[in-house]
């Protein structure tokens, strides 16, 4: 019998959990469906405040209170509070690649649910500038030996602060024609707001951070040329057994 | 938000640069700007400037401190005086956490009419229509620095005693209002509004639509003009309820600073008298508790721990004197005293982003993280994942992902758009059987002998979630929860070596089988050779399927899979391909069983 083929985004994931955790990240988990508590209240979102609204929510039918987690940065607050529970304290670096979900109509870009891939790390001396050295260093072997450019510009976060727009530029003869030398939007990023590490039992007088959070199905629709992102919950062997 | 380039010009002196190069600077050092035509850029103001970024004087106010070119003027540094009051109109406000503030001014004799050009054009090129020129100049006050107004026709409140009288307060179940648009809003408990207390009946929705009653129109001739300050959450909340979005409540609602009010009423009042004549005979100013000045401190040093970099006080320095942030020094401490409408600047952070951005992202160099110090945990339910994977995919299963959505299922989704598919799945087996069922109809197109799925998914009890594994194969479908594993490392896996994905055809294909006797010199391989290079760019797929000697002579089958990219496929057309083919394997004197 012929091997059977990985899905894309399994296969990224994989790929990612490597480089990451070459840089000492631990792949962490938490759930989809996920209360408000920890997909907003402990990431600083105020409640009745217009931030919520930019997330497309999908809550739950007689669960009030309950989400189809937004976001994989859940699990930030979910993370730091179990650690300091056990009397770990920082520094931590981990990653959590997932499922998100957002209540929208979907279309060729657009998707329900999709994959994110959240990084965190918390320490005395972590900086705006080891983000972007390590998002550089994650990109430049995801694309492998091409020239990769990392550009911030600012943004807003309730979860960040300051918070920034990660665009990423990659060069060089093997990297897919579409992507190169261009400019592309890749995610947000930023530090994490005091308020989050302090909801989480972490001193932000002593410790800092920074977060992001990837789209996984877009860098994965940018690295091999996939016109459709539907195609990714197609089940579809037409799709996955190129991969 | 709509910004002109020529109205941010009125406030420098030195010519601005092209409408693009505002976008780009604002982009990579304030707000995305989405798009710009005709010297107007949509910016996206981040909802944490939402405070008090939704205006033109805003806006400049980024651009002088970016591209560090002064402001002529700026409008919201001026002293303002309300002098002299009026008690023609009392305010009575029933609860000032609702409505902190309310202003207004009383303008007796004015001339409604059409306005001037200059008006006219500003308004249009942000995309509102010219009505006259009362309703005008609100609006242009509102785009200019960001304070909502609102005219009443003075006359059409109640008069009695010669003093009207306004009282802010929550709707009454069943009270309804006459819209300036026309629309009939019913309104609930929770709805604040504006009542013209004389005659106990509403006149206008507070922070979002004026009331028809006592709207502006050309016989309008004494004017109440209204700049008050709503709570954000009430305003947004009714906007909902009602379905009703304006310019005013998007400002409300992001919380604006009711010092405004002040700048707002007197702007607007002195336009007023300016371009429609009339007399501001007083103002009224209902501030119970006036906002209080608060200051925010940040060293340099902190500035460069969080950022990653090696700025000098001079350059903190430089950037708070360009945002126009007043700060005092001493010793390590930068202490900026925050102008009333940056409601955004609270902790130390927000101050180290002001300095990030002015000075640029640009700055920041990329450097990795130290190496740490502890090695990285093996997950243990991705380490069972990544093995299960490994193993059925040895076997020849390939992993498919399959929407968590179904028809049916122990948990519902409340708001699902579009209303499909609303439950999360309690089992992987109904989706995994479709796609097998799904997939099993292109065996051929895939070249594959068995279809073999499996998932790795969620699914949700009437409590609790759980990661399932399901696989499906010609022997049925089954799934059972996925056990976590512990290990030292993670297993070394092999990634994806596709370079590129390409489109297939989603038209159907028609399979054709052809089987010849060769003799048994001839390879398989030669014979399909032939067989490819006359079925023509329709054939998508070609192998092998049979093969046995007797005697001298060799028996080949064949299967043929016919596909286009652009239409279904007839049985002529896969016949005429199929012809050439045996005229083709004739012509080698090969003969077609």
């Amino acid at each position: 019998m012929e091997r059977g083929h990985i899905h894309p985004i399994s296969s990224l994931i994989r790929e990612a959990n490597r480089i990451f955790s070459d840089m000492g990240f631990t792949f962490a988990e938490g759930p989809l469906l996920e209360s408000e508590h920890y997909n907003f209240d402990m990431l600083n979102f105020p409640k009745d405040h217009p931030a919520r609204d930019m997330q497309d929510t999908f809550f739950m039918k007689d669960e009030p209170g309950m989400v189809l987690r937004t976001h994989t940065s859940n699990v930030q607050g979910r993370y730091m509070e179990s650690q300091m529970k056990k009397d770990m304290v920082p520094p931590y670096r981990v990653i959590v690649p997932g499922k998100v979900f957002r209540n929208e109509a979907t279309d060729i870009t657009h998707e329900a649910e999709f994959y994110q891939l959240e990084g965190l790390a918390v320490g005395e001396d972590v900086t705006l500038a080891n983000l972007k050295g390590t998002l550089a260093r994650f990109f430049r072997e995801l694309f492998k030996g091409a020239d990769v450019e990392i550009r911030f510009r600012p943004s807003f976060f309730p979860f960040t602060e300051p918070s920034v727009e990660v665009d990423m530029r990659v060069s060089g003869e093997n990297v897919p024609e579409k992507l190169r030398g261009r400019w592309i939007e890749m995610m947000g990023a930023g530090m994490v707001h005091p308020n989050v590490l302090k909801n989480a039992g972490v001193d932000p007088a002593k410790y800092k951070g920074f977060a992001f959070g990837v789209g996984l199905d877009r860098i994965a629709l940018l690295r091999w040329g996939i016109d459709d992102i539907r195609l990714m919950h197609s089940a579809d062997l037409r799709f996955i057994n190129q991969f | 938000m709509k910004i002109s380039r020529e109205w941010l010009q009125t406030y420098f002196d030195a010519p601005l640069p092209e409408a693009q190069v505002l976008a780009d600077a604002l982009t990579f050092h304030a707000f995305e700007v989405e798009t710009v035509e005709d010297d107007v850029l949509d910016v996206k103001i981040t909802p944490n400037r939402g405070h008090d970024c939704l205006s033109h004087r805003s806006i400049a106010k980024e651009f002088s401190a970016i591209a560090n070119l002064p402001m002529k003027d700026d409008p919201l540094r001026a002293v303002i005086s309300l002098e002299p009051k009026t008690d023609v109109i009392k305010i009575t406000i029933e609860d000032a956490k609702l409505c902190p503030r309310f202003t207004g001014a009383y303008i007796k004799g004015v001339r409604v009419g059409p306005s001037p050009d200059w008006l006219r054009k500003q308004l249009e090129a942000v995309g509102q229509k010219s009505i006259n020129n009362v309703v005008d100049i609100t609006n242009f006050v509102m785009f200019n620095i960001g304070q909502p107004l609102h005219a009443f026709d003075a006359g059409k409140l109640t008069d009695k005693g010669s003093t009207r009288a306004l009282t802010i307060r929550l709707a009454k179940k069943g009270e309804k209002l006459l819209g300036l648009d026309d629309k009939e809003y019913e309104l609930a408990p929770s709805i604040l509004v504006i009542e013209d207390a004389n005659a106990g009946v509403i006149a206008s929705i507070a922070g979002i639509k004026g009331g028809k009653p006592t709207g502006i129109d050309e016989t309008t001739k004494d004017i109440f003009l209204e700049a008050a300050n709503w709570n954000g959450v009430t305003i947004r909340k009714t906007s909902q309820a009602l379905k009703l979005r304006t310019d005013a409540s998007d400002r409300f609602q992001q919380v604006i600073s009711p010092e405004l009010t002040a700048y707002g009423t007197q702007a607007a009042a002195k336009l007023i008298a300016e371009l429609a004549g009339g007399e501001i005979v007083g103002y009224v100013d209902e501030y119970p508790t006036p906002q209080k000045s608060w200051s925010v401190s940040v060293s340099t040093s902190k500035v460069n721990k969080v950022l990653g970099t090696v700025l000098a006080d001079n350059d903190v320095a430089d950037a708070f004197t360009r945002l126009d942030l007043p700060f005092e020094k001493k010793s390590e401490m930068f202490t900026v005293a925050v102008p009333f409408e940056r409601l955004d600047l609270v902790i130390p952070e927000d101050l180290i982003e002001e300095v990030a951005r002015i000075v640029g992202y640009d700055k920041i160099s990329a450097t990795e993280l130290a190496p740490f110090s502890t090695k990285p945990e093996v997950n243990s339910n991705f380490y069972a994942a990544e093995r299960a994977r490994g193993e059925l995919i040895s076997q020849g299963y390939s992993e498919v992902y399959i929407s968590v959505f179904a028809d049916k299922g122990k948990r519902e989704v409340l708001n699902k758009v579009g209303g499909e598919r609303p439950y999360l799945r309690s089992t992987l087996i109904d989706g995994l059987r479709e796609a097998h069922e799904r997939n099993v109809r292109n065996k051929d197109l895939l070249g594959l002998k068995e279809i073999r799925l499996f998932e790795i998914g969620t699914v949700w009890g009437k409590e609790e979630e759980q990661i399932m594994l399901g696989t499906a194969d010609e022997k049925g479908v089954r799934e059972e929860p996925l056990k976590g594993l512990t290990s030292e490392i993670y297993d070394d896996l092999p990634t994806s070596t596709t370079e590129r994905y390409k489109i297939f055809s989603r038209f159907p294909f028609i399979v054709r089988d052809i089987a010849l006797w060769v003799p048994a010199s001839a390879t398989a391989e030669e014979v399909l050779e032939v067989i490819r290079s006359h079925a023509g760019e329709l054939l998508v797929r070609s192998e092998k399927f049979d093969e046995f000697k007797k005697g001298e002579k060799t028996s080949l089958a064949f299967r043929l899979v016919f596909q286009s990219f652009d239409r279904t496929l007839t049985d002529e057309d896969a016949n005429a391909r199929m012809e050439s083919v045996y005229k083709a394997v004739k012509e080698k004197g090969w003969e077609v069983r």
